[in-house]
C-alpha cells in the first residue's frame, strides 16, 4: 500500500531534515515514497549537507525523488544557467548581500546536479511541483482567489496539486460550481454548455527548515485520497546547529 | 460607441484594404488592432505603414516580437516537421524584406491595450503565444477574463473568429489548515466575455474571406464579420515576392499556412 | 496449361481490386505482373507485401517466367491504361482478356478488346490521345514525419502541384509501420491500409516504399522537395526509435 511523504523548504537547515526523517521511520504505515518539492538549499545552514544527506539516503530510507524550486532557480540565475542573469528576484527580496552569501552557499557542482532535476512530478492524479505550472515563484495560499486556484489546478491538469512556495501547510477543496458558456462562431451559435467539475484540491505541504516554525510535511495516501498534516517537534538543538562548512 | 476589432494582418494587403473598407461601410467609430501585422504575407511593410497612417492602435503580436528580436516561432505551434520548414522559410523572408523603421515600429507595441471594461491582447494575458481556444476549460477561460481585469477580453491568434459568453460562474474554496477551523469562501462571476477577432491575411476557417469584428459598447452588441476580397492578388503576390507558393495554395482554401492552434493546454516556455 | 489472364481498364477503374481476391488462393502457384513501370512499383511491392506467396515477377523476367511455368499455374497480367491493347505481346499467348471498366462506359476500346468485362469503380476514363503523365520515384529507406505526410497528401491529392488524376504510394512511418495509400480522382478521400509486415524498428527500412503519381501538369520537382521536407532526419528518426523502444521493450528489432 503507497504512502507518499511529501515535503518542501528544506533550506538548508539539516537537523530540521533530520527530524523529518526520524519522523517518517515512526511511521506505522511506511512510507513508500518521498518527495522533496525544492528550496532544499537556501542562505541559512548548510545546503551543501542537506544536499550530500538527499543524495545518500540511509538503508530503509525512501529515495527521494527531488524536483526544483524557487532557491534552486535562484542558483541557476547567478550561475547563468537558466533565467535572468543576476537573481533580480533573489536581490529584490534579500538585498545586494544574498548574492555573495547564496554563491557561497552552494557549489557549482551542487548547483549542477540541481539543474538537472525535474520540475515537478504527475504521479496517478496528482501534480507535486515547488510553485505551480505557471511558475516557480506562483505562491498559492489560502488567501489566493478561488478563481486563480481554480485556473492552477486546471492547468495541472490533476486532481490534487501539491505545492511549497508558500511554506504553508492547508488543503484548499475547491469546487467548481456552476458556469454556463455560449461560444458563437462565423457559422454557427452552439448551444449553451454547462460546465460542471469535479472537485479538486491544492495542498500546501508546508516547509521544514524555515526560521520560527516547527518542521512540518504531509503524508499522503494514494488509495484512500487523504492528506495527513505532520508537524515534527523540534530536537532541543534547535536551528541551525553546526557553523556553515565552506568548501 | 461602435468598435472594429481585427487582428492577425500578416502582411497580407490586399485584405486589410477590403477590411478597412468594410469597417468604414460600416460606421465604425474606433478601431483596435491586436497584432501579428507581419509574417507569412508579402507586403509586411505596406500593411504597417497603413496601420501607422490611420493611428489604429495596436498591441504586439507574437510574429512581430519574433521580428523584432530576430527568433523564430515557438517550435511547439507547428503541427509538424513541414510546418516548421515552411515556417522558417516564412520567417527568413519577412526578416530580409522588413525596414528597419518597420522594426523599430513593431518593438514599441505594448502587450495589451485597454480601454474601461475592455482589455485588447495577442495571444492571452500572460502570453502573446498563449491560445485562447473556444474549447478550453470555461473555468480557466473566465480566469483569463479576470486577470485582465476587464469584463470583455478581445484576442486574436488562433485566426478563427468567435465570441464566448461566461455566466453564472460560481465557485467554493474550503480551506482546512492544522490546529484551525474550516473556512469557507464562495465566489460568483458577473458576465464575462471572450471575443477572438480571427484573421484578416490568414484566415483557417476554411474559406479565404477576411474576418473580423465589431463591438457596440452601448448594446454590448458583438458582429463576427466576413470581407470577401481579390484572394487571388494575394496568390500572386506570395508567389511572386518568392514565398513558399504552397502558402498562395492554402490561403485560397482558407488553411493554416504553417502554424496552426491546437493545444489549449500548451504555454510556450518563451 | 497454364491459365494466362490479361487485365486492363482505366486508371482506378479498380484491376488490382479486382484481381488480388484470387491471389489470396494459395493452393495453386500464382503469378503477377504489372509492366510498364520499370523498378519502381508501386503495386507490385504492395503485392508482394500482401501475399508473400505469390510470385510477383519483374518485368525484366517475365518472358523467362513465361516460357517456364508449371502447368497448374495461374498469371496475371495488369495491363495499364498507357500500354498499347494492340501490343504483339498480347497478340502472341492465349491470353484470357478482362476489362475492369466503368459503370457508365459505354463505348471503348476496351470493350472491343476484352472477352469479358467487370464492373468497377465509377471513374472517368481519360479520352485517347490525352493520357496523364506519370511520375514515379522509390522513397526506399526514407521514414516520414506522419503529419507532414498528412499535410502533403491532402495537398498532393488537393492539386497544389498538378492536377492529379492517380496516386498510389508505400510509405513508412516512425513507430515501424508502413501504409498504402491509394487516391483516384472522382473517388472520396484517400485509402489507407497498413500493410501486414513486421515493424521495422531499428534504422531506415531496407525494403521498398514509393509514390507513383498519375496527372497532368506535375510540378516534380516541388513534389519531391515536399517529399524530402516531411522525411525524418537520421538524428529524428533515431529519437523516435528509441522512445518506441522504450515503450515497447519486449518487440524485437529489425535490423539490416
Amino acid at each position: 500500500m503507497a504512502n507518499w511523504a511529501i515535503l518542501s523548504g528544506i533550506e538548508g537547515n539539516l537537523l530540521a531534515y533530520e527530524a523529518v526523517l526520524a519522523d517518517i521511520r515512526r511511521q506505522r504505515q511506511p512510507v513508500t515514497d518521498l518527495y522533496i518539492l525544492g528550496d532544499l538549499v537556501g542562505l541559512r545552514g548548510d545546503s551543501e549537507a542537506v544536499v550530500r544527506r538527499v543524495r545518500s539516503p540511509q538503508r530503509g530510507e525512501s529515495i527521494p525523488q527531488v524536483c526544483t524550486g524557487w532557491w534552486e532557480e535562484q542558483c541557476f540565475s547567478l550561475h547563468g544557467l537558466r533565467g535572468l542573469p543576476d537573481a533580480p528576484e533573489l536581490v529584490e527580496r534579500y538585498g545586494l548581500g544574498a548574492v555573495k552569501d547564496l554563491w557561497e552557499a552552494v557549489s557549482r557542482e551542487t548547483v549542477q546536479w540541481l539543474a538537472d532535476l525535474d520540475f515537478g512530478f504527475h504521479e496517478l492524479d496528482c501534480l507535486l511541483i515547488h510553485g505551480s505550472t505557471v511558475s516557480y515563484s506562483d505562491e498559492l495560499t489560502p488567501e489566493t482567489p478561488p478563481i486563480t486556484l481554480c485556473d492552477r489546478l486546471i492547468r495541472a491538469d490533476a486532481n490534487t496539486l501539491f505545492c511549497g512556495r508558500s511554506g504553508l501547510a492547508f488543503e484548499g477543496r475547491v469546487e467548481p460550481g456552476a458556469l454556463r458558456s455560449t461560444v458563437t462562431t462565423l457559422d454557427q451559435t452552439a448551444a449553451p454548455q454547462e460546465q460542471g467539475k469535479s472537485p479538486r484540491r491544492v495542498v500546501g505541504v508546508g516547509n521544514v527548515g524555515r526560521a520560527g516554525g516547527a518542521p512540518s510535511y504531509v503524508l499522503y495516501n494514494p488509495g484512500t485520497d487523504q492528506v495527513q498534516f505532520r508537524c515534527v517537534q523540534s530536537s532541543p538543538a534547535r536551528g541551525f546547529g553546526a557553523a556553515r562548512s565552506k568548501k | 460607441m461602435k468598435l472594429a476589432v481585427m487582428s492577425c494582418i500578416h502582411g497580407n494587403y490586399e485584405a486589410l484594404n477590403a477590411v478597412l473598407s468594410d469597417i468604414d461601410a460600416q460606421k465604425a467609430d474606433q478601431i483596435y488592432c491586436l497584432g501579428d501585422l507581419v509574417g507569412y504575407g508579402p507586403y509586411p511593410n505596406a500593411v504597417v505603414e497603413m496601420i501607422r497612417s490611420l493611428d489604429i492602435p495596436t498591441c504586439q503580436g507574437c510574429w512581430d516580437e519574433d521580428i523584432v528580436e530576430g527568433l523564430n516561432a515557438c517550435d511547439c505551434s507547428y503541427p509538424s516537421q513541414l510546418a516548421e520548414k515552411r515556417g522558417h522559410l516564412a520567417h527568413e523572408w519577412t526578416n530580409q524584406a522588413i525596414h528597419p523603421e518597420v522594426r523599430e515600429y513593431l518593438a514599441s507595441l505594448p502587450m495589451t491595450l485597454r480601454e474601461g471594461n475592455l482589455c485588447f491582447v495577442h495571444g492571452s494575458p500572460n502570453s502573446q503565444h498563449e491560445y485562447l481556444l473556444p474549447t478550453m476549460d470555461g473555468f480557466a477561460a473566465l480566469e483569463r477574463v479576470l486577470a485582465a481585469e476587464a469584463d470583455v477580453l478581445f484576442c486574436g491568434h488562433t485566426h478563427i473568429p468567435y465570441l464566448r459568453e461566461l455566466e453564472n460562474g460560481t465557485l467554493s474554496v474550503k480551506v482546512q489548515q492544522p490546529g484551525q477551523s474550516e473556512t469557507h469562501r464562495e465566489f460568483t462571476a458577473p458576465l464575462k466575455r471572450i471575443i477572438n477577432a480571427g484573421s484578416v491575411g490568414e484566415p483557417r476557417h476554411g474559406r479565404p474571406n477576411a474576418t473580423y469584428v465589431l463591438y457596440d459598447t452601448d448594446s454590448t452588441q458583438v458582429t463576427l464579420r466576413e470581407v470577401p476580397y481579390d484572394y487571388e492578388k494575394t496568390c500572386a503576390a506570395i508567389i511572386e515576392q518568392g514565398l513558399p507558393p504552397i502558402f498562395a495554395w492554402r490561403l485560397a482554401r482558407g488553411m493554416e499556412f504553417a502554424e496552426r492552434a491546437e493545444d489549449a493546454g500548451h504555454v510556450c516556455e518563451r | 496449361m497454364p491459365h494466362l489472364i490479361a487485365i486492363s481498364g482505366p486508371s482506378g477503374s479498380g484491376k488490382t481490386t479486382w484481381i488480388s481476391q484470387f491471389l489470396k488462393d494459395q493452393s495453386t502457384p500464382q503469378y503477377y505482373v504489372c509492366p510498364g513501370l520499370g523498378e519502381i512499383s508501386v503495386d507490385l511491392a504492395r503485392m508482394g507485401y500482401r501475399f508473400p506467396s505469390v510470385q510477383v515477377v519483374p518485368e525484366a523476367q517475365l518472358k523467362t517466367v513465361l516460357a517456364d511455368l508449371p502447368e497448374q499455374a495461374t498469371l496475371y497480367l495488369e495491363w495499364g491504361f498507357h500500354l498499347d491493347l494492340g501490343s504483339p505481346f498480347l497478340a502472341e499467348l492465349p491470353w484470357e482478356r478482362v476489362a475492369v471498366l466503368p459503370p457508365d462506359l459505354a463505348e471503348s476500346d476496351w470493350h472491343g478488346w476484352a472477352d469479358r468485362v467487370i464492373l468497377g469503380n465509377a471513374v472517368v476514363a481519360p479520352a485517347n490521345g490525352c493520357l496523364p503523365e506519370i511520375w514515379c520515384t522509390p522513397l526506399t529507406g526514407q521514414v516520414f514525419d506522419p503529419p507532414s505526410l498528412d499535410d502533403l497528401l491532402i495537398e498532393l491529392t488537393g492539386g497544389a502541384y498538378g492536377q492529379v488524376c492517380r496516386m498510389k504510394g508505400i510509405f513508412e512511418l516512425p513507430d515501424g509501420r508502413a501504409f498504402y495509400v491509394d487516391f483516384v480522382d472522382g473517388l472520396p478521400g484517400r485509402e489507407y491500409t497498413e500493410l501486414a509486415i513486421p515493424r521495422w524498428l531499428s534504422g531506415r527500412p531496407d525494403r521498398f516504399s514509393g509514390i507513383e503519381v498519375a496527372g497532368y501538369g506535375l510540378n516534380r520537382e516541388v513534389i519531391a522537395q515536399t517529399l524530402m521536407d516531411s522525411a525524418l532526419s537520421d538524428a529524428a528518426l533515431a529519437q523516435y526509435q528509441q522512445h518506441y523502444q522504450s515503450l515497447h521493450p519486449s518487440e524485437e528489432a529489425i535490423s539490416v
